[in-house]
C-alpha cells in the first residue's frame, strides 16, 4: 500500500513538474530515505547554480530500489547539505533546494550541471540517451556517482555508450584543470558510502579501486564525470555526522565544487 | 537683346561700377526732383479738369518721373570699368586632354568639338587683342602651338594642380584671364580652396567652357566603395557601395566583391531613380591573414554605355595579430563559461579571464604566461594597456580601486581599447557603478537605485539599428537576419540599465514581459576607444537551447568581441588617407607612435620600409608632425602601379617601440573612367569663385568680347556713357506714350 502511494504521488509531482517546467522552479520529491529534512524557507529563490539531479528510469535494474528507482538515492539530504558548502565556500549564486529534471522535457537545457547517483542502475531509453548527447554536445556536464563494481559499471555502460557509441571513457590525468579549478586535487582517495560505519570497509562489491573517469568532448573538455567506485553522495549526506569521517566528507565537499565551478568555467 | 537695349554687353554692368559725369552735386539732382514734383502737383491739381479720384495722381507720377529721368540724364550717368589693353595682356588657354575627352557624342569626341571652338573663331578672336598661350592638360600643363597636339589621352584630370602650373609659370607675365575647356571630370576631388584664393588674390578671371553631356544615357558608376583598412581575419566585414545610375530604374543590379578574382560575396540590388546615390552594403568574410586587393563591382547590365566605371579596386590588410581581451568576472556564472567557448572557437582572439571564484581566490584562464596577472587586476598602465579589449562582468564597482577605475576610464580614452559591461547581480546600478567613474564610460544612464536585476526569463529584439550592425548579423541578409533573431530563445536575466546617452547606439532591446523593453545592447565611441553594454548574463540560454550544431551564440560573441578589439591601436599605428592612388604617384604616410602607456613619443625614430609590386624595397623616414605630438608623416613615391606593402618601425633610444603595416595600391588608367559626365557644377562654381563666366559650347562665341573686362593683367580704365542706351529713349517714350493714351482714355486731351 505505501508502495503504491509512493508511485502515484511520484506521479503526480512528476505530472506537475512538467506542467511547470518552462518555470524551472523548485519541486520536492517524495522522499524515500529516513531522514526528514525541511524544505528550506528560500527555497523558490531564482539564482545562477541550483543542485540539479537526474531523475532517470531504472527499468529492469529497478528491483532493488522499488519501482520509483534508484534516482533519488541520497535525495534530498545530500542535495541540500552539499549546497550549503558550495554556498559558503564559493561566490556561486547557489540555491538552497535542489533542481530534479528528467530526459522527458526540455527543463534540462535549463541546468547546465547534471547530477546522477546509482547509475549503476539506470536505464535509459533510446530517446533519453540522444536527449543526454544533446544535452552534453551543447556544452552541458554531467557529474556521475555512487556506482561500485563491475557488474554496475556494465549496466552504466549499457546506457552511456548508447549516448556516445564512439567516445571513450578515459581515466582523468592528475593535471587535468578538473583537479585544479578550485581546489589541489591531484592526491585523492576513494570516498566511501555509509556502509563503511557498518563494515569498516570503503569500498562496496568488487569495486576496491576507486576511478575518476571521464568523457571528453572534441575540444580536450570533460562532459561526463565518472566518479565510480565511490559515493560523494553518502559523503554530503552525512558529512554532519560524528561517524562519518571528516577527511571523505572533505574531499567530497572538494570534489564536488570543482566539478561545479569547472563546469561553469570549460 | 540685352546688348541692343543696354548697348553694353552683360559683362559691363556685372563687372563695372555706376558713376556720375555730372560736375553738379547729387543733392541738387534731388532737390530738383523734388521741386519739379511739388510744382507738377500744384499744376495738375489746378489744371485737373474733368480728372477725379486717383487720375490727376497717376498724371502727375507719369510726368515727375519722365522730368526725373531728365534731370537724371544731365548728371551725365556712365559705367566705369577695367579693360585689358589690346595686344599687352597674355590670355592662357587651357584644353583639357585626359581619356574622358574622348568619348563620343553626337558623332564627335569632346576633343574635337573643344578644339573646332578654339580654331572656327575663339583663337583668332583671342589672337586679335591678346597674347594666347595654348596648353593642354591632364594631370599637369603642357605648352602646345596649335589644337591638332590635342590627344585625348590622358590617363587623369586635375584641374587644381593645371591651374595652379600656369599660374606659376606665367607669375611674371600679364596674365589677363584664363580660358578653360573641359568636361569638369576632375579625378582629384575638386578644386582646393588654396587654388581658388590664389587665383582670387591675383584677380584672374576663369572663364570655363563646359563640353559633354551632364547626363549619361545609360550607365551604371561606382561612385565610392568604404570599407576598412585593417581587419582581423575571419571577421564579417561590411564594404558600403555607392553607386548611380542613368536609364535603369526600378531594375534590378547584382552587386558583388571579388578577392582575387573570386566572389566572396555578392547581392541583388533594385535600382532607385537617375542621378540619386544609391549607398548599399555588402557584407563578406575578410578570409585569411594577408594583404588583399578587393574588386567591388555591379555586373554590366544591357546596353550599358561605360562598363569600365562599374568596379572599382580597394585593399585590406588582413592582421595576422591575435588581439587580447581581458575578462574581469566576479561570480561563477554560466555566462562566463559559453563566452570563454566562444572565444575558445575563434583563432583570431585570445580571451584571458580573471575568475573570482571564491572571497580571496581568482582562478586565470587563458594566460600564456603563467605570471602575468597572477596577482589579479592590474594596477599599472601598461599591464592593463597590454590587452585590446576589456569585458567587466558580474563585478562591484568598489571591488576595483580609484587607479584601478581611473586606468579603466583611460584603457578606453586614452589606448583607444573597447570595453564591455556585462549584466549580472553585481554589475551596473547593482554593483554601485551609478555612483563611480565607471558610470562616465557606460553607454546608458543607469538607474541610481539598485533592484534592477531580474532573473526572469525575457525575449529580445533587435532595433533598426540592430538590424543593420555587424555585431549582430548572423544572416547576412537583413530580413532574414530579423527573422532569425525573432527565433532566438529568451535570454535567462536582464539589468534594467536606463536609456542609452546621446551619440550611444542601442542595438538590441529585450522585452520583459508585462514591463516595457529596455536597451539590452547598447555602444558608443568613447574618446579613442568605444564602450558597450550588454545587460543580460543570460544569453547563455542561445547555447543551450538551440541544436549543438547551432553557431549563432558563438558567432553573435565573436563578433561582439572583434568590435570591442578591431580598432584598438597598436603602440604603433600606420595609415594613409588614400588606400588606392587612381592614376595618381604620391602617397601620404602616416603613424602615431606611443609607449606602453599609450602617451606620445615625440622622440621616436620613424622609418616605413616599403615592397614594391616588383619585389624591389626602399625606406622613407617619416618626421614628426609639428602641432601634434607623437604624429609623423612622410610624402613618398609609388613608381610603379601594384600593391606596395609599407612595415612602419618605430623606435627609440635603440630600443624598438613598435610596428605596423599599411597598404597602399597604385592603380593607372581606370580615374578617367569615372564621373564622365560633364560637371557644370565644378566649371561654374569655378567661373563665378573667380569672377569668370561659364559657357556652354554653343555660346562660347561671346567670349572674345566679354574677356577683355578684367581687372588682372595690364589694364586701362573705360568710362562708358549711359545716356545715349536705347532702353533710356524707350522709357522716356513709355512715360510720355502712357500719359497721352491715360488722357485720350479719360477725354482730357
Amino acid at each position: 500500500m505505501r508502495r503504491r502511494l509512493l508511485i502515484c504521488g511520484s506521479l503526480v509531482a512528476i505530472s506537475v513538474t512538467a506542467l511547470f517546467a518552462l518555470q524551472a522552479t523548485f519541486r520536492e520529491f517524495p522522499n524515500l530515505e529516513d531522514d526528514h529534512i525541511p524544505v528550506p524557507p528560500d527555497a523558490y529563490e531564482r539564482t545562477e547554480w541550483a543542485f540539479t539531479r537526474l531523475m532517470y528510469p531504472s527499468g529492469r535494474h529497478a528491483s532493488v530500489f522499488g519501482a520509483i528507482g534508484s534516482w533519488p538515492t541520497d535525495y534530498p539530504k545530500a542535495d541540500r547539505q552539499f549546497v550549503q558548502g558550495v554556498r559558503r565556500l564559493t561566490r556561486i549564486h547557489t540555491r538552497s533546494s535542489e533542481q530534479v529534471v528528467d530526459l522527458d522535457t526540455d527543463e534540462i537545457f535549463n541546468w547546465p550541471w547534471l547530477y546522477a547517483v546509482e547509475v549503476g542502475h539506470w536505464s535509459l531509453t533510446d530517446a533519453e540517451c540522444a536527449k543526454m548527447r544533446e544535452y552534453l554536445l551543447r556544452g552541458g556536464f554531467f557529474m556521475c556517482d555512487d556506482f561500485h563494481g563491475r557488474d554496475e559499471w556494465a549496466v552504466f555502460l549499457e546506457s552511456i555508450q548508447r549516448v556516445f557509441p564512439d567516445r571513450p571513457i578515459v581515466e582523468i590525468d592528475n593535471q587535468d584543470s578538473i583537479f585544479h579549478v578550485l581546489y589541489d586535487l591531484g592526491e585523492r582517495v576513494q570516498v566511501p558510502g555509509i556502509q563503511y560505519w557498518y563494515t569498516g570497509r570503503i569500498w562496496e562489491k568488487d569495486g576496491k579501486t576507486p576511478h575518476w573517469r571521464a568523457i571528453y568532448d572534441d575540444d580536450g573538455r570533460v562532459m561526463v564525470a565518472i566518479c565510480f567506485n565511490q559515493d560523494n553522495g553518502d559523503a554530503w549526506e552525512w558529512a554532519d555526522h560524528p561517524r562519518y569521517p571528516e577527511r571523505y566528507a572533505s574531499q567530497a565537499y572538494r570534489m564536488g565544487i570543482n566539478y561545479i565551478i569547472y563546469a561553469m568555467t570549460h | 537683346m540685352f546688348e541692343f537695349l543696354f548697348k553694353y554687353p552683360g559683362a559691363v554692368f556685372e563687372k563695372g561700377h555706376f558713376v556720375l559725369l555730372g560736375g553738379w552735386p547729387f543733392w541738387i539732382f534731388a532737390l530738383g526732383v523734388i521741386a519739379a514734383a511739388a510744382l507738377l502737383l500744384w499744376h495738375v491739381r489746378r489744371h485737373r479738369g474733368p480728372l477725379t479720384g486717383a487720375r490727376p495722381l497717376v498724371i502727375w507720377l507719369l510726368e515727375t518721373a519722365m522730368i526725373a529721368l531728365l534731370l537724371f540724364l544731365l548728371w551725365h550717368p556712365a559705367i566705369s570699368i577695367a579693360t585689358l589693353r589690346p595686344q599687352q595682356n597674355v590670355v592662357a588657354v587651357l584644353v583639357d586632354d585626359s581619356r574622358s575627352m574622348a568619348i563620343q557624342e553626337g558623332g564627335q569626341t569632346r576633343s574635337s568639338q573643344a578644339a573646332r571652338v578654339l580654331d572656327r573663331k575663339l583663337l583668332s578672336a583671342l589672337g586679335q587683342k591678346f597674347q594666347v598661350r595654348l596648353y593642354r592638360f591632364g594631370s599637369q600643363p603642357e605648352r602646345i602651338q596649335k589644337t591638332a597636339q590635342l590627344t585625348a589621352s590622358e590617363p587623369a584630370t586635375r584641374l587644381g594642380d593645371s591651374l595652379e602650373q600656369v599660374l606659376a609659370e606665367s607669375s611674371t607675365l600679364p596674365l589677363g584671364a584664363v580660358v578653360l575647356l573641359s568636361d569638369g571630370a576632375d579625378n582629384s576631388g575638386g578644386i582646393g580652396l588654396d587654388t581658388i584664393s590664389q587665383i582670387r588674390q591675383r584677380r584672374i578671371p576663369v572663364h570655363t567652357i563646359g563640353f559633354g553631356r551632364e547626363k549619361p544615357g545609360k550607365d551604371i558608376e561606382i561612385v565610392e566603395a568604404v570599407l576598412p583598412a585593417h581587419s582581423l581575419a575571419d571577421s564579417r566585414l561590411s564594404a558600403l557601395v555607392t553607386f548611380r545610375q542613368y536609364g535603369y530604374a526600378g531594375q534590378k543590379a547584382l552587386l558583388s566583391v571579388r578577392d582575387a578574382g573570386k566572389v566572396v560575396a555578392s547581392r541583388e540590388v533594385q535600382l532607385r531613380a537617375d542621378g540619386v546615390p544609391q549607398s548599399e552594403p555588402l557584407l563578406f568574410n575578410a578570409g585569411l591573414a594577408g594583404p588583399k586587393t578587393l574588386e567591388i563591382s555591379v555586373d554590366p547590365l544591357p546596353g550599358e554605355e561605360n562598363r569600365d566605371n562599374n568596379s572599382v579596386r580597394r585593399v585590406l590588410d588582413v592582421e595576422t595579430r591575435k588581439p587580447r581581451i581581458l575578462y574581469m568576472e566576479g561570480e561563477p556564472r554560466w555566462e562566463f563559461k559559453f563566452i570563454r567557448r566562444a572565444a575558445e572557437d575563434d583563432r583570431s582572439l585570445q580571451l584571458c579571464s580573471l575568475l573570482r571564484t571564491t572571497q580571496y581566490r581568482i582562478y586565470r584562464q587563458g594566460f600564456t604566461d603563467e605570471h602575468e596577472l597572477a596577482d589579479g587586476f592590474p594596477s599599472k598602465p601598461e599591464e592593463l594597456f597590454a590587452f585590446d579589449g576589456l569585458i567587466i562582468g558580474s563585478v562591484e564597482a568598489n571591488y576595483f580601486t580609484q587607479t584601478q577605475q581611473d586606468l579603466i576610464r583611460e584603457f578606453a580614452n586614452r589606448r583607444g581599447g573597447g570595453i564591455l559591461f556585462l549584466g549580472g547581480r553585481f554589475a551596473l546600478a547593482e554593483g554601485g557603478y551609478s555612483h563611480s567613474p565607471l558610470a562616465e564610460l557606460l553607454p546608458v544612464r543607469i538607474p541610481e537605485t539598485k533592484g534592477t536585476f531580474h532573473r526572469d526569463f525575457s525575449s529580445e529584439e533587435l532595433t533598426p539599428q540592430g538590424r543593420a550592425s555587424l555585431i549582430c548579423r548572423l544572416v547576412e541578409d537583413p530580413e532574414r537576419n530579423a527573422a532569425r533573431w525573432a527565433k532566438m530563445p529568451q535570454v535567462a536575466n536582464y539589468n534594467d540599465v536606463g536609456d542609452p546617452k546621446p551619440g550611444a547606439v542601442d542595438l538590441m532591446d529585450v522585452l520583459p514581459a508585462g514591463r516595457h523593453r529596455m536597451p539590452m545592447l547598447v555602444t558608443e565611441n568613447y574618446g579613442r576607444g568605444r564602450t558597450a553594454v550588454f545587460a543580460t548574463s543570460g544569453s547563455w540560454r542561445w547555447r543551450m537551447w538551440q541544436d549543438h550544431t547551432d553557431t549563432t551564440h558563438a558567432t553573435f560573441w565573436q563578433q561582439l568581441m572583434r568590435y570591442l578589439v578591431s580598432d584598438s591601436p597598436g603602440l604603433v599605428s600606420g595609415s594613409t588617407p588614400r588606400a588606392v592612388l587612381p592614376d595618381e604617384t604620391k602617397v601620404l604616410l602616416r603613424a602615431e607612435v606611443r609607449d606602453k602607456a599609450f602617451k606620445a613619443v615625440p622622440n621616436a625614430v620613424v622609418e616605413a620600409h616599403i615592397s614594391a609590386p616588383d619585389g624591389s624595397s626602399s625606406s622613407v623616414e617619416l618626421t614628426p608632425v609639428p602641432s601634434e605630438e607623437g604624429a609623423y608623416t612622410a610624402e613618398w613615391n609609388a613608381e610603379k602601379p601594384g600593391s606596395y606593402v609599407a612595415e612602419i618601425v618605430a623606435g627609440r633610444d635603440k630600443e624598438e617601440l613598435g610596428r605596423d603595416v599599411v597598404i597602399f595600391r597604385r592603380e593607372d588608367g581606370v580615374a578617367e573612367n569615372f564621373h564622365t559626365a560633364q560637371n557644370r557644377e565644378l566649371l561654374k562654381k569655378l567661373a563665378d569663385e573667380t569672377g569668370g563666366r561659364y559657357y556652354s559650347a554653343s555660346d562660347a562665341g561671346r567670349l572674345p568680347d566679354e574677356i577683355s573686362y578684367s581687372e588682372a593683367g595690364i589694364t586701362t580704365r573705360e568710362t562708358k556713357d549711359l545716356w545715349d542706351m536705347p532702353a533710356v529713349f524707350l522709357l522716356a517714350l513709355l512715360l510720355r506714350g502712357s500719359e497721352w493714351v491715360l488722357r485720350r482714355r479719360w477725354g482730357v486731351v
